[in-house]
């Protein structure tokens, strides 16, 4: 079974096998988070704080927590995941949607599931008895043909994939130049730390690989801007033939 | 667990909320002059050394004279001695290919703490003959970075779904 639709700008879709999934919970969830999130929307709370108009001390306990994470998530990248842009304006757009992620994720609960959104993806259990659920990576150089395929495995639930956009950089990039990296992604046991992971790789390139790699539990697959690959051992062993 | 930490630190983080604008704007401007050159190859590697600070610079010029050798290198992977620095040993090797220096991967390295760090999830250069070659029949969802909106991506991942495919 499965369902799409759409919100924050992107497109959420959810298949699951067996039990009935809890759709209108996962539905609430993402609507909830772009009425608070959202800087499209001029009346939604956080335009309201970016614009001043509501003191960040005064706001939701829930936007205040995902700043927090957002901060804390700077202070464990060293700064090259930020939820400020280079303007200093509040911008939590990198962090929402994984953290919204996470919260469908609890909501589903067990079971056997993949929820997809925007190309990030958070998954339960397997997608057929003995058959787990697998990720199509798209290749930067040509969309219309996947890189690889990573199988979601064990611990590593989550896969979140960023990278440069050819209508510039939609991540603020630290290089001179832009990225190093036109694509990466990071599997991970949750969907906040590889999402986040990934934003931080491709802002701060080769550098911040060799860094996170080595602190956090992940497997990368990161696409230079020639096309050539880098692999951790584990994403080596997860896409080898 | 992580949520309620979470909570707690907004509580403690409310006083550096403001600070935390200008700290954000000092660590982004530091880092920007150390990520020299963010060319891909050995300028972009060089980076990643240099990036380490100046306490390096000792094993750096080793790999730098490696280099120096010019077209009679010999092609291959070569460690540099490990180099003692303030803050705990520093090794890297070169990567060299054609007498050049096609990379260079730092083996050992100090943390901001002082500790030295092994690298033993380092993502190295993978071939893509070496990768599973995707059949989208065995795919089932696709992973890819949102550019737009609009974009391949959701068109492609609703193509699929209104084709009613499950891998």
């Amino acid at each position: 079974m499965h369902t799409t639709f759409e919100t924050m700008g992107t497109v959420v879709s959810l298949e699951w096998a067996g039990k009935p999934a809890r759709v209108t919970d996962v539905r609430r969830i993402f609507e909830a988070a772009d009425r608070r999130f959202s800087l499209h929307r001029p009346d939604s709370e956080l335009s309201r704080v970016a614009d001043g108009s509501l003191e960040l001390l005064d706001a939701s306990s829930e936007l205040r927590e995902v700043y927090a994470t957002a901060l804390g998530w700077r202070g464990e990248t060293g700064g090259a995941f930020t939820p400020h842009r280079p303007d200093g304006a509040l911008d939590l757009n990198g962090i929402v949607k994984a953290w919204a992620m996470a919260e469908a994720g609890r909501a589903l609960g067990d079971g056997d599931w993949c929820l997809n959104v925007g190309g990030d993806v958070l998954v339960s259990g397997q997608a057929e008895t003995g058959a787990p659920w697998v990720v199509g990576i798209v290749d930067p150089a040509d969309r219309a043909e996947l890189l690889t395929a990573v199988p979601l495995v064990g611990a590593r639930r989550a896969a979140a994939t960023s990278g440069s956009a050819e209508r510039g950089d939609h991540i603020w990039t630290r290089g001179r130049e832009g990225a190093e990296f036109a694509q990466v992604t990071v599997v991970a046991a949750d969907i906040v730390t590889a999402d986040v992971l990934a934003t931080a790789i491709v802002s701060g390139g080769a550098e911040s690989l060799d860094d996170l790699t080595g602190r956090f539990d992940v497997d990368v697959l990161a696409v230079d801007r020639n096309g050539e690959l880098r692999a951790t051992p584990g994403m080596r062993e997860l896409v080898a033939k | 667990m992580r949520r309620r930490a979470a909570v707690a630190s907004v509580i403690a983080s409310a006083g550096v909320l403001i600070a935390g604008f200008q700290v954000g704007a000092a660590v982004t401007a530091g880092r920007t002059t150390t990520s020299s050159g963010t060319g891909t190859g050995s300028s972009g590697s060089t980076a990643g050394t240099g990036s380490t600070g100046s306490t390096s610079s000792g094993s750096t010029g080793s790999t730098g004279s490696t280099g120096a050798t010019g077209s009679s290198a010999k092609d291959g992977t070569f460690k540099g001695t490990t180099v003692q620095t303030p803050f705990g040993p520093m090794q890297v090797a070169a990567v060299i290919s054609g007498g050049k220096i096609a990379d260079v991967k730092v083996l050992q390295r100090t943390d901001q703490g002082g500790r030295s760090v092994q690298i033993s999830n380092q993502a190295d250069p993978m071939l893509r003959s070496e990768v599973l070659q995707a059949q989208s029949a065995n795919v089932s969802t696709i992973g890819g970075a949102t550019y737009t909106s609009e974009g391949y991506l959701q068109s492609l991942q609703s193509a699929l779904d209104q084709a009613g495919f499950t891998g």
